[in-house]
């Protein structure tokens, strides 16, 4: 009844269409329960057809005109499966249509993320040359996910090339297979081998699927609305008048960020996962712990792994991988880590970020080489430079955040011109309850760092288990932020 | 349907059955211990509508900031509700006034007026800017949404969850942005002296107009948020007419005075760079609010056009922002009324 009355309300103001649904808004608490349910009501063959009507629903709630553009892009990639398969005997008309589907596919992320970006660079470049150059500008916005999903569907292509996919003859299952809606937007980036086979299969209320499903989902909303959300209302203040805070607060909101991003992004994902396990899907693991990692290497393989794992295969061991000389290897690392960068978003900071991490990774394997700390051998010797190197590794990826966050150069400037010149006298006030949570994250992700939070959670003495959802359920209700705060990866 | 089908669907029943207790735990929880912080922190309509039992007042004063809205100069600085203290003696007035509010508000804050205050009038103003597209789907609009969410009849850690997933009509001021604009597409204009439709079409009409005569970009900007501030037809159909409709009901329905204050706004501004028909239109609206409420039993207090141009705080946008002499007006007009006098 009182759901009812909040959708009367939304209707009555005429402005459906301009409600996000997100994971963390009432809509999605209604929209993931009536999809589950009717995907176990319904029989098998009918599964996909209600599924993909569901994607479409949950991503014209955005902008519904942008569907089109992702309709554009499972019918380019579809038919170039097809085209390979087809020629599967002639190498050069294959090649043909995976370049084909793989520059338009590109050209659509190019014209809505890049174009405004690279006139904007053209324009300034020309005026500083005294040349003319007229600003062009295209006034859209940037449909939401197109990132992730222009990856997923080019991954499909490139897997069907390479023999290690067979291409997909039914057009609907394809679609389903870009459009699935737990991981539309913001992935994690599947492999055709993995959910394309899975969405075939017939799939049977599972008890232990649903538990673990909803305990993955209770998770992600904690991670996402108290302590992302909480601690990203810190870290904005700090973030927007840098120069009123003293340098403590400001390396304080720098790490606060760290945690905020971790949050948000692995909240989201671990939500994706939860939504389709509850329906029988298992997807991808996005994060294993990343900031116990020792090194920036281990750290790529921790973060973001779905889209880590998506350059190597498809850009990292096609420029040569390790089996080139040092310098070539080098430059392919940089190149990697620099498209890595830009992909997050059409910003030269976004580029910096990215390129930094690639000069990181050639230093760290310099100074492998160097064998500094091969001379301790003692356990506990090994356990300090351990513990260091997973300090270090922190300090470089929250310093490297910063860059990742500023809306420009001019304002990372302002940011670090603050921190140097600790002139600011206002300090962060952070609620118990803040602190509480992100001691709660820390804990949870130590905790399950071998084994996922459903999965240990569900090893746990049910009254334990029980009090953990409450407590979760509680801080989910009543400590979450007032204020809307959109997922970070959203943009991209 | 298989038998382990079946039992999965029993446990499943069964967990979801002890999860419903569990919330209903945790609300008796919240309620006795963070939600009166919470009401304290995100919803003053609440405390607004404790203030008349705190403050023994038989009147209750519900408007914007056109009460308590005062230039630095003045030396007169009383609210429109001190006025009328002051011209009403006998009475206690209590002040629920709140920045952008409006009828919707004002309804819950009435609503939420405990049964043992001693309340018997409920003034209410009535914003003519209010029944329009900029008003209604205004960025100060989100908070007081966001309040109303507390103030609903519902157990407190639901109204908490609805606050926590924006259960509530919410946008962005980008989303805010699109929306007035579809809306002043849709808002109609049904006047045979004007020839256009809608308040969009008068809006740019307005525009080209003072563009083509070289008029600065500040005047185009303040004639042309007139027309969208007034150039509507107000019906039965109006968020705002419904919301004073329900007012109205909820007086009758406890036995008090409703007395609606219609505020004037400057017509002398408004015919100066619009033009006569946008003063007749917004009387017009004027008017049916008036006889609409009288035939429904309210007392109605129609000011328009009872304060002039120099008595307009503001110059730079269309408010109901007062100096001295315009308060004045209003309070004695409202003062005047019989029901203060029987």
């Amino acid at each position: 009844m009182y759901f009812c009355n909040v959708f009367v309300e939304i209707n009555r103001n005429d402005v459906c269409h301009f409600y996000n649904m997100l994971f963390n808004t009432i809509e999605f608490l209604l929209f993931f329960p009536a999809v589950t349910l009717l995907f176990y009501v319904l029989p098998h063959r009918w599964r996909w057809l209600m599924l993909l009507a569901a994607s479409c629903f949950f991503y014209m709630w955005f902008i519904p005109k942008y569907i089109l553009i992702l309709l554009v892009t499972i019918v380019i990639d579809y038919s170039a499966g097809l085209f390979i398969e087809r020629w599967a005997d002639s190498p050069k008309r294959k090649r043909t249509a995976l370049v084909v589907s793989v520059v338009s596919t590109c050209l659509v992320l190019f014209i809505f993320k890049y174009l405004n970006f690279c006139s904007a660079n053209l324009v300034e470049l020309a005026q500083h040359f005294g040349w003319s150059h007229p600003s062009r500008v295209l006034e859209i916005a940037l449909p939401i996910g197109l990132s992730f999903h222009t990856f997923q569907s080019l991954s499909y292509v490139i897997e069907v090339y390479r023999g290690h996919q067979t291409a997909e003859h039914h057009f609907g299952y394809y679609a389903l297979y870009v459009m699935f809606y737990p991981q539309l937007v913001t992935g994690p980036i599947e492999r055709p081998q993995n959910l394309l086979r899975q969405l075939h299969e017939t799939k049977r209320l599972d008890y232990d699927n649903v538990a673990n499903g909803l305990r993955l989902i209770l998770f992600g909303l904690f991670l996402k609305m108290v302590v992302a959300d909480n601690l990203g209302s810190l870290v904005d203040k700090v973030y927007a008048t840098p120069g009123q805070y003293a340098s403590g607060d400001i390396l304080l909101a720098m790490v606060l960020y760290s945690f905020q991003i971790y949050g948000d992004f692995f909240g989201y994902s671990i939500i994706a996962i939860g939504c389709a396990l509850s329906m029988g899907f298992t997807l991808t693991d996005n994060f294993n712990v990343p900031y116990l990692s020792g090194s920036i290497r281990e750290f790529w393989h921790r973060w973001h792994i779905s889209l880590s794992s998506w350059f190597r295969d498809y850009l990292y061991i096609p420029l040569g991988g390790n089996r080139v000389s040092v310098p070539r290897w080098a430059f392919n690392t940089l190149v990697v880590f620099t498209v890595c960068g830009i992909w997050h978003g059409a910003n030269w900071t976004f580029m910096l970020w990215g390129a930094a991490y690639g000069v990181l990774l050639i230093v760290e394997r310099w100074l492998r080489s160097v064998h500094l700390f091969d001379r301790i051998n003692s356990k506990a010797g090994r356990a300090v430079v351990g513990a260091l190197n997973v300090g270090k590794t922190f300090v470089v990826v929250t310093l490297l955040w910063s860059v990742f966050r500023a809306p420009s150069f001019s304002d990372l400037g302002q940011l670090y011109a603050a921190l140097l010149s600790n002139a600011g006298t206002e300090h962060l006030a952070i609620a118990p309850h803040i602190v509480a949570a992100l001691v709660c994250f820390v804990a949870l992700d130590i905790a399950t760092r071998h084994i996922r939070f459903d999965r240990w959670c569900g090893k746990l003495p049910a009254p334990l288990r029980w009090s953990i959802y409450a407590i979760m359920l509680f801080a989910i209700i009543v400590f979450s932020s007032v204020e809307q705060y959109p997922f970070i990866y959203f943009q991209f | 349907m298989p038998s382990n089908c079946l039992k999965t669907i029993k446990k499943l029943a069964l967990k979801f059955l002890l999860l419903a207790g569990v919330l209903a735990l945790l609300d008796i929880v919240y309620l006795y211990t963070l939600y009166p912080k919470d009401l304290e922190a995100n919803c003053t309509l609440m405390q607004r509508s404790m203030m008349p039992v705190e403050q023994q007042a038989d009147i209750v004063y519900l408007g914007e900031s056109s009460n308590h809205a005062v230039a630095d100069d003045e030396e007169d600085k009383r609210f429109i509700s001190d006025m009328l203290q002051d011209l009403l003696p006998d009475h206690r007035i209590a002040n629920l006034d709140k920045d952008a509010c409006h009828a919707g508000i004002y309804y819950d804050i009435l609503r939420n007026i405990p049964a043992e205050s001693p309340v018997k009038t409920a003034i209410v103003t009535v914003n003519m800017r209010s029944f329009t597209a900029e008003w209604i789907y205004s960025s100060l609009e989100v908070p007081l949404r966001k309040e109303q969410v507390l103030m609903k009849k519902a157990p407190a850690l639901y109204k908490r969850m609805l606050l926590a997933f924006k259960g509530y009509t919410h946008w962005t001021d980008e989303e805010n942005a699109k929306i007035v604009r579809n809306a002043l597409r849709k808002q109609k204009i049904n006047y045979p002296v004007v020839q256009w439709k809608t308040a969009s079409e008068w809006d740019k009409a307005v525009a080209d107009q003072m563009n083509a005569r070289g008029v600065s970009d500040d005047t185009i900007s303040l004639a042309t948020h007139y027309v969208k501030c007034f150039a509507c037809d107000v019906d039965e159909d109006n968020p705002r007419i419904r919301d004073l409709d329900r007012i109205a009901k909820l007086c009758r329905q406890r036995g008090w005075h409703a007395v609606f204050h219609i505020l004037p706004d400057n017509e002398d501004q408004m015919a100066a760079l619009v033009g006569p028909e946008l003063v007749d239109i917004l009387r017009r609206n004027g008017q049916f609010v008036e006889q609409r409420y009288r035939a429904m039993g309210v007392t109605v207090v129609n000011n328009q056009g009872t304060v002039r141009d120099a008595d307009f705080r503001d110059r730079d946008f269309p408010t109901e922002h007062y100096r001295q002499n315009g308060r004045q007006t209003i309070a004695t007009a409202i003062a005047k009324t019989n029901i203060f006098h029987n």
